[in-house]
């Protein structure tokens, strides 16, 4: 399981490489928009490229934060568990979780399969919605991964 | 089984689920599909679920949160609350509690560019108790104000609190912002007059430090002028409607970069380290909103806001007892939750409410952004005191009992922004009709 939870980590890190590119070409390509509607010569598109990134820069750095447990949860009602019923309770919380993202990037590939077949594109510069919708879907199961990480590590003893 | 009595249900659920350690954004997701399964068809729910993700994620308006959230980010990585300390501190060092105030005004500076208020808190404590302890301030002081400093930057834009209400209820941001900075800087004006009374009552809380000279405190002024310049070319374009919400994070942290390079506050390592940083931080409260989505649409189906509203406002109270109600309910399951989480949790139950009862939805940010404040200062979940224990680790008995004369002051200032709201409402109405 060693050398899985490391590949699973590096592609979560990878993931999250990418959402920070994608969170910085964000800031560059407005402040460019910017100043350059000041000379009457925006660049056209900003606002679809922006949302398309938006949708990377989320979607790509929920693996990481799900390994850092970095989302927000309740724990003050857990801590006054005994341990078993602590990992009974992480074991439950990361199958309901696996269920959700499992459905989720399913879904998300079933929708991306809609988008191509209908041919969506954005208004101005007709780019096709498909690509991101696949890449969250894909995202999502990278989420699941992560999660059976998880489970590994509370069998393990290994999670708190 | 009637939509609303599955929609209460729905509701219990998620408050459950939640005591069980999952991610809050997750809980409301399953919720919201399963509900919404349980009311139309399972397809639908799943296509519900793929959708609302899908439209949360890929939406302009909300690439605002990691924008704002990298301006902090850059600010806190580069090292200019110290500066910004540094300078308060040559104008009000020299008088009884003078660091401690300069925490206050070097924190109201520094919210102006940064809008998390538990990295305040961290930044503050780390570079203000150590500096306080060498002049033998009493712990009960200096730990008690920066855990509760941190909180201003709920209400002094550019708030990450206020952008997530201004998108649950599609308020003007620009608004919000506006709103919010009257009341933050009345917030602040009574943490000051607090440490001069507590310090004048008992001169041993916070000893004078050295006074600066006229020189030095010239030398101090373009640190303050830089980032006020910054704060105003952010919510100047904002307001006059030169940037959207998104250009204006986007300018905001491009010109606090470009500040922090200029001074060698920040290289390449630095920028990685607020980029990653800002990535978490923007993912746990955008999962918190996707998750919100799909519950309230679950609770849309089954009418409860609707129904909500319309059995609120008949009941046989004053609409102001009814706020007052609301408000500690944000408090009351802020304290147990998380106060971001629960006011995207509850937000689209209450608003209905407060915009049938004829409240300005503006005002009510302000109201519920205070609610915040004081909910990140009290326990259980007070994530502010949490963060200042780490880090100085002074007991908590300490930490709350120096937090407890900020936190009237902050009750104080809710009575005074409930009686009277022109205090939020005076700045939008005049510069953004």
């Amino acid at each position: 399981m060693g050398g899985f939870a490391k590949a699973v980590k590096d592609l979560s890190r990878f993931t999250n490489l990418l959402a920070g590119i994608s969170l910085s070409f964000i800031m560059f390509l407005t402040v460019l928009d910017v100043i350059l509607r000041q000379f009457r010569k925006p660049i056209v598109g900003t606002y679809e490229l922006v949302g398309f990134a938006g949708a990377v820069v989320i979607g790509f750095a929920v693996p990481l934060t799900s390994w850092d447990r970095a989302q927000i949860y309740v724990d003050f009602f857990l801590e006054k568990l005994p341990k078993a019923w602590r990992n009974f309770m992480h074991l439950l919380t990361r199958g309901l979780s696996i269920a959700l993202f499992g459905a989720l990037g399913w879904n998300l590939i079933r929708i991306a399969m809609d988008y191509q077949r209908t041919g969506e594109v954005s208004a101005t510069l007709q780019l096709p919605f498909y690509p991101v919708a696949y890449a969250l879907g894909v995202v999502c199961f990278l989420q699941c991964l992560v999660l059976a990480c998880h489970v590994y590590d509370i069998l393990g003893g290994k999670y708190e | 089984m009637s939509d609303v009595t599955i929609g209460i249900l729905g509701l219990v659920a998620v408050l459950l689920l939640f005591l069980t350690g999952i991610e809050l954004g997750f809980a409301m997701a399953l919720v919201g599909v399963v509900g919404f399964a349980f009311i139309r068809s399972t397809p639908a729910a799943l296509n519900l679920l793929a959708k609302d993700v899908f439209d949360v994620f890929s939406s302009y308006g909300f690439t605002v949160i990691p924008l704002f959230v990298l301006m902090g980010q850059i600010a806190f990585n580069a090292g200019i609350a110290k500066r910004l300390y540094d300078a308060a501190y040559r104008f009000v060092g020299h008088i009884p509690g003078g660091l401690a105030m300069a925490t206050v005004v070097g924190a109201t500076v520094f919210k102006a560019i940064c809008g998390s208020s538990p990295a305040t808190a961290a930044t503050f404590a780390s570079v203000a108790v150590p500096e306080m302890d060498r002049y033998n301030y009493d712990r009960k002081l200096s730990t008690g104000i920066v855990a509760t400093v941190g909180t201003l930057g709920i209400l002094i834009p550019p708030s990450v609190t206020l952008i997530v209400f201004g998108i649950i209820t599609e308020q003007s941001i620009g608004k919000l912002f506006l709103a919010g900075i009257l009341p933050g800087l009345i917030a602040a004006f009574f943490f000051l007059v607090i440490i001069f009374g507590w310090c004048r009552m008992d001169p041993r809380l916070g000893p004078p430090g050295e006074r600066s000279t006229w020189r030095q405190r010239a030398a101090a002024v373009p640190e303050v002028a830089w980032i006020v310049g910054i704060f105003l070319l952010v919510i100047g374009g904002l307001m006059k409607g030169f940037f959207t919400p998104t250009e204006a994070g986007s300018v905001g942290s491009f010109a606090v970069l470009l500040y922090a390079v200029s001074r060698r506050d920040m290289g390449l390592r630095g920028f990685l380290k607020s980029v990653t940083e800002s990535l978490r931080t923007a993912c746990m409260v955008l999962i918190l909103i996707a998750g919100s989505t799909i519950l309230g649409h679950f609770l849309a189906v089954t009418r409860i806001p609707m129904h909500a509203a319309d059995w609120i406002v008949t009941l046989p109270f004053h609409p102001n007892v009814i706020m007052v109600l609301i408000g500690f309910i944000y408090l009351l399951g802020g304290s147990f939750i998380d106060d971001l989480a629960f006011m995207v949790l509850a937000t689209p139950i209450f608003y209905p409410v407060i915009v049938k009862l004829g409240y300005d939805p503006i005002w009510f940010g302000m109201i519920i952004a205070i609610t915040v404040m004081i909910g990140v200062v009290i326990p259980p979940v007070a994530i502010n005191v949490f963060v200042v224990k780490a880090i100085t680790k002074a007991p908590f008995g300490v930490i709350y009992s120096g937090v407890l004369p900020f936190l009237l002051s902050l009750l104080v200032c809710a009575v005074l922004l409930f009686a009277f709201p022109q205090i939020a409402l005076f700045l939008p109405s005049a510069f953004m009709r």
